[in-house]
């Protein structure tokens, strides 16, 4: 009985398996295969075997891309983690109008990153944007200033509106996960004297874990392969200073380099699952 | 038991509907005795011709019930077109080219198409072949030239002359600094990096051309001739270059948001008086017509300056609009039928009108422009080198790229040496 059971789950487990085959399986086979060619998109590929990973490390533009990707991770992920957590905790509150407040922070999650870099380039841009405009009414004569030819603040603006967009969706499910949290073990929390300092390290951190996975997890993947927001501030430049590694491959691969952007892609892919990997075990061990 | 039945079940469903899926659509046998109807797929980039084209398209469909054009559009149809090579999703006529793609067979041998080739200006039919073959792949219906557009009520109250040499040139930015301190003399919108690749490509690519000719370049741009491209020499046309443009930007002769500036606020600028100057191509005159129509008289046009010793100025004048078959394709008669209809000579007026590109054809009278801009225009190709674009470029070294190095130029990364030197090692990369 058992093992006409097992057979049918199996034989259920089936078509998935055929999908995640076809769709993902088939293509990553491909990849690889393609990654170790000089293919151009155009003419027959040749073997060149690992000579396109070789290549990357070389390459003085692609390393910078991984400096610009890093550097964006490590400003976005935290801080988006961190302000939607602030937001879910004002949000598990009462107030008045919470339900428009919780619609305007999420708002900018569901517009295309790509139409929000437009918007808020119109917004910044040096001179001529709204706010450099408005600046200049009040007093301050160089408006924003050339943030777009300083490294840094180039980044700094590119972190804020991508926080700014997605803050939204991490609230979201940090606000599902307090909102999962039992409310006796506040108030026995509360009869042992502890504060809100107190409970919210004892108490709501903890239970917070889940939610706090899946935030950073899916955060780094996103930051670590941003591209629209990139694509549509500051196209990546002036030159190619502020280009991410996703860029990069799309540049790549348009550029009659196909067989070399796929191999900067297989890198991209152990760039992602590095610290995903990491991020996941620390967080199991805590749970 | 159950089990089994389930998947026997299953098995059963599943074969169904792939035999099902493969079955034969023309149940009806009157179906079948039917006149069967080509469906023909235009690929083009071309974002300011869509209507026209659909147009045309409409009127064809309409006029028999053989064939059925479709058009599709993709904003980045030079990049689109590979991944359609690849997965063989080749369209029937496309308006992309690209050397690479002639290499490798894909296009359709035009070279017998006299109905067309005779009618087409010998200059534009020499645009349209193929150097390493001498072949014709794709037949180009218009031109486009592209050169300095000046407003001519301010070079008129400043009493100044379009300038042929750099020194006349900067004399011009420079008065018209001093005079008019809130006009920017030379509008360059540099965050769009395909315009300053269009500085290099009419600038000393334009030097390289006109010193070796149009052809001769050519073949040294496909063979990397450094001997003669000379790109990476610190007295050559690159360095030179850098060194004018690093010098301009210091006078202020400029706008100081270069590298932040795009094409709208070139253009808001320009038809408002607040921009004296600025470098593109007839595309453009749609944008500053429609930004402010009383433009039209006092839009002027004039070569790029000389600035190498020795040289000429130069104007852009190319082949535009090309339209290639594809070699694979099955339906080869019917795309050349429907391009004869496309050629013919009102279609090509119409086209031309609603492009703002002059016809490249003998027999097509268009009024393309005002005639006070087609004056301009007429008079600056006849005073100048006229040049093509360079479409033997490295594959891997695009326009783009090469505007990204003028960005990096400008942003203060490079001394004119070291731009040079970066320019022929970037170029040489590309070719591999």
């Amino acid at each position: 009985m058992r093992h006409v059971k097992t057979g049918l789950h199996t034989f259920m487990a089936f078509p998935a398996f055929l999908l995640f085959a076809l769709f993902f399986l088939w293509p990553l086979a491909q990849g690889i295969g393609m990654s170790l060619t000089d293919w151009d998109g155009i003419r027959a590929p040749s073997f060149v075997g690992l000579q396109n990973f070789f290549s990357f490390f070389k390459d003085s533009r692609a390393l910078g891309d991984i400096k610009t990707t890093l550097l964006f991770t490590l400003g976005s992920a935290p801080l988006l983690n961190l302000v939607g957590l602030g937001y879910a905790l004002l949000m598990d509150g009462e107030f008045h109008g919470k339900g428009l407040a919780r619609v305007i922070i999420y708002l900018p999650a569901i517009i295309s990153p790509l139409i929000m870099g437009y918007i808020w380039y119109f917004l910044l841009q040096p001179d001529r944007g709204f706010v450099s405009q408005a600046m200049m009414q009040w007093g301050f004569s160089r408006g924003l200033g050339d943030w777009m030819n300083e490294y840094w603040l180039e980044m700094l603006v590119l972190i804020l509106v991508n926080v700014w967009q997605y803050a939204g969706m991490t609230m979201v499910i940090y606000l599902a996960g307090l909102q999962g949290i039992p409310q006796e073990l506040y108030e026995s929390a509360k009869m042992d004297g502890a504060g809100y300092s107190s409970r919210f390290r004892y108490v709501t951190l903890p239970l917070l874990i889940p939610s706090i996975r899946i935030n950073v997890v899916t955060n780094i993947i996103g930051s670590l392969s941003v591209f629209d927001i990139i694509m549509s501030l500051t196209d990546g430049g002036p030159g190619y200073a502020t280009e991410s590694l996703g860029i990069y491959i799309m540049r790549m691969c348009y550029g009659s380099k196909t067989g070399y952007s796929t191999a900067v892609a297989m890198i991209m892919f152990f760039i992602i699952l590095v610290p995903v990997v990491i991020s996941m075990r620390l967080t199991q061990e805590r749970e | 038991m159950n089990t089994r039945i389930f998947k026997l079940f299953t098995i059963l469903a599943i074969a169904c509907l792939l035999l099902a899926g493969c079955a034969s659509t023309s149940g009806d046998a009157n179906a079948s005795q039917a006149p069967k109807t080509v469906k023909l797929k235009l690929f083009t980039g071309k974002i300011e011709t869509i209507d026209i084209i659909n147009d045309v398209i409409n009127e064809f469909n309409a006029s028999q019930n053989r064939i059925v054009v479709e058009q599709e559009y993709q904003k980045d149809a030079s990049n689109i077109i590979k991944i359609k090579f690849a997965s063989g999703q080749v369209p029937d006529i496309m308006t992309t080219y690209e050397q690479g793609f002639v290499d490798e067979g894909k296009f359709l041998d035009l070279s017998d198409r006299s109905e067309w080739w005779d009618r087409l200006l010998p200059s534009m039919k020499e645009s349209c072949t193929d150097v390493k073959s001498g072949k014709q792949y794709r037949v180009c219906t218009n031109m486009t030239m592209a050169g300095f557009f000046y407003n001519k009520e301010i070079f008129s109250e400043l009493g100044l002359k379009t300038a042929t040499t750099w020194d006349e040139f900067t004399s011009n930015l420079k008065a018209i600094k001093e005079s008019k301190p809130d006009v920017t003399p030379w509008f360059i919108f540099g965050k769009e990096a395909w315009h300053l690749g269009h500085l290099i490509e009419f600038i000393p690519h334009g030097y390289i051309k006109q010193s070796l000719g149009a052809v001769e370049a050519k073949k040294a741009m496909l063979a990397n001739d450094k001997a003669k491209l000379n790109f990476g020499a610190p007295d050559g046309a690159m360095a030179t270059f850098a060194k004018n443009m690093l010098e301009l930007k210091e006078l202020g002769y400029i706008n100081s948001n270069v590298l932040t500036a795009t094409s709208d606020n070139c253009v808001q600028d320009f038809v408002s008086g607040k921009a004296a100057m600025l470098s593109n191509g007839m595309w453009v005159l749609s944008s500053l017509l429609e930004a402010n129509p009383e433009m039209e008289s006092k839009i002027g046009f004039a070569p790029y300056p000389a600035y190498m010793p020795g040289s000429k100025p130069v104007v852009l004048s190319a082949e535009d609009s090309g339209y290639s078959i594809s070699a694979s394709t099955e339906n080869k008669a019917e795309a050349i039928e429907f391009l004869n209809f496309l050629f013919n000579a009102e279609n090509q007026k119409k086209y031309s009108e609603g492009a703002k590109a002059p016809s490249a054809f003998k027999d097509v009278s268009a009024q393309w422009a005002p005639a006070a801009v087609v004056a301009e225009v007429e008079t600056a190709l006849k005073d100048a080198v006229n040049i093509g674009f360079t479409n033997e470029k490295p594959a891997g070294f695009s326009g783009d790229d090469m505007g990204r190095m003028v960005q990096d130029l400008l942003a203060g990364k490079h001394t004119p040496e070291s731009y040079a030197a970066e320019y022929e090692k970037t170029w040489d990369g590309g070719m591999q």
